[in-house]
């Protein structure tokens, strides 16, 4: 049996992971739920972001919270720009799979080619910064993902909640003809969410580049877990993918240092199931 | 006020509403019966923005509709209360009626409105934080009529508003009906329940197959031994 230090400070790290599969769940799940886009692109994006995190900071020796200033913007608009293309060309949710698919592989192609696929580690001042509490550790940059995953999941929330245009968003998804009869521009709401989703996906780019070795194949890592994340956490639930995000992350940790790594992926599908199936019974 | 000239609906290649006309006068209540199936929905939905026109006009105050994009018909003055009332189901009736003064020019003065709205429903006070789904069918069309008037139409156009609903709730709705369209705004009301509707109107249509087959102060229309078979089940 593992010490009680040893399973506290599982539980920490689990918190922390689950953060950041909640960071990467929330633009998935809103843009899921809400405008019926299934964009696996998102994973794509996200890497994307911590190579330009990367770049910036290691290159150009920007802090990387500054890099904030220039990745949201431009994935923002990269967003709102995708998102455009497939209104234009009026993509299925189905195709909406596909064709982001197509994206993700072009994106790791770019990745590949601009940062070749060797790995990447981004040395930033932060990296080495760890708190004490008690006996446990507490690295910098998870915290930092941690306290991002929190502010924009409830952000996302407060904004859909008690906003005219989160209250029109929800109205659009809901019955978008009806709201659109009520003054709703659905097209211009759905560019933004889209836009949003995808500056999301930028800042989770942040926490990736901050925590882990980058490399391109690395984007596929993420999907399994993450989707059912979204999945469990209800799909354009903002608070969602976080919460289930934690309990997944917790679970998968524990799993970890009782048994053994090869174990954990097993967690999150058994609890996947388990919560779709009581999902499904209760209809 | 509300004019439309010989307009064309179809769904694919099958017409609903051929060449209709139709007009409405400032603070008029005009009615539309018909059977099942007439384009009765198609027509209202058609005034709200909700259907594309394929050929003719619609009108208000002289300026053209047509051309512009749904969510611009509100602007006109012009709220809906749609068959089967298509409350937002997930969100609160509160939300729901805030919903309703989206349009800019109906922000102003938003809580004065939920207030009105309370007046004339209620019973909608105790529930505005309850999800719209959770209510009872009358309560669900007053969360719709009120969403409505949160909007400032100028031009309030209900669909079937008794339809499901008890009779004596059907009666209070006509009241409500009648009230709102005594305080100002003009109302075109579709409705199963011909001998009521009639009764209420200013002015009726009679739609049939995607033709006006009929129209006339109420009275006439109940002369004609064709409505008085056909809406009021006499032989
Ligand atoms: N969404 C739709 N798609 C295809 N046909 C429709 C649709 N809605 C209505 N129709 C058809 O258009 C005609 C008019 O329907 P509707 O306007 O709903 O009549 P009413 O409201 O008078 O009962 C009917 O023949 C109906 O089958
Ligand atoms: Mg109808």
């Amino acid at each position: 049996m593992p010490s009680f230090t040893l399973l506290a400070q599982s539980v920490l790290s689990g918190i922390f992971i689950g953060a950041l599969y909640g960071l990467l769940g929330l633009g998935l799940s809103l843009t899921w739920g809400m405008l019926r886009q299934i964009n696996l692109a998102h994973f794509a994006l996200a890497f994307l972001g911590a190579y330009l995190t990367f770049q910036l900071t290691h290159g150009a020796g920007w802090d990387p919270l500054a890099t904030l200033l220039v990745v949201v913007p431009c994935f923002f608009l990269l967003g709102a720009s995708m998102h455009w293309l497939f209104a234009r060309f009026a993509i299925t949710p189905f195709n909406s799979l596909l064709v982001t698919f197509g994206l993700t592989v072009i994106v790791e192609s770019l990745i590949q080619w601009i940062w070749t696929a060797d790995q990447r580690l981004m040395d930033s001042a932060y990296g080495a910064v760890r708190f004490k509490l008690g006996a446990l550790y507490v690295p910098l940059p998870e915290l930092l993902t941690l306290v991002l995953a929190v502010a924009l999941s409830l952000a996302a929330w407060a904004g859909l909640r008690y906003t005219d245009l989160g209250r029109a968003m929800r109205a659009a998804a809901e019955d978008a003809p009806i709201a659109a009869a009520f003054g709703v521009n659905e097209r211009s709401l759905s560019l933004l969410l889209s836009g949003i989703s995808a500056a999301f996906a930028g800042v989770a780019g942040l926490c990736i580049a901050l925590s882990f070795t980058l490399a391109p194949s690395q984007i596929y890592a993420w999907i399994g877990v993450v989707f059912a994340v979204v999945m469990i956490g209800g799909l354009g639930n903002p608070i969602g993918p976080l919460v289930a995000g934690i309990v997944i992350g917790i679970s998968e940790s524990l799993t970890m240092a009782l048994t053994s790594p090869a174990w954990a992926p097993l967690v999150s599908f058994s609890l996947l199931i388990v919560v779709l199936l009581a999902r499904a019974k209760k209809i | 006020m509300l004019e439309l000239d010989r307009i064309q609906v179809s769904y694919g290649a099958a017409p609903a509403l051929w060449e209709v006309s139709l007009a409405i006068g400032a603070g008029e209540l005009v009615c539309v019966v018909g059977p099942n199936g007439a384009g009765k929905t198609t027509l209202i939905n058609a005034i709200a923005g909700l259907n594309r026109v394929r050929n003719g006009r619609i009108t208000m105050d002289g300026r053209d509709l047509t051309s512009l994009a749904p969510h611009c018909y509100c602007d006109e003055g012009i709220a809906i209360v749609p068959e089967s009332r298509r409350l937002f189901t997930g969100m609160t009736v509160l939300e729901n009626l805030e919903l309703g003064s989206y349009r800019l020019a109906a922000r102003p003065g938003r809580a004065q409105s939920v207030e009105r709205v309370l007046n004339v429903f209620p019973a909608l006070r105790e529930r505005l934080h309850a999800a719209a789904g959770t209510l009872s069918g009358g309560q669900q069309q007053m969360v719709a009529i009120g969403r409505a008037l949160m909007a400032k139409p100028r031009l309030l156009l209900l669909d079937e508003p008794s339809l499901g609903l008890a009779p004596s709730i059907v009666l209070e709705m006509f009241e409500v009906i009648r009230d709102i369209n005594a305080g100002g705004v003009a109302v075109l009301l579709v409705e199963q329940n011909v001998a009521m509707a009639l009764e209420v109107a200013t002015r009726a249509y009679v739609l049939e197959e995607g033709r006006i087959a009929g129209e006339g102060a109420p009275s006439a229309l109940l002369a004609t031994p064709h409505i008085r078979r056909a809406y009021l089940g006499e032989r």
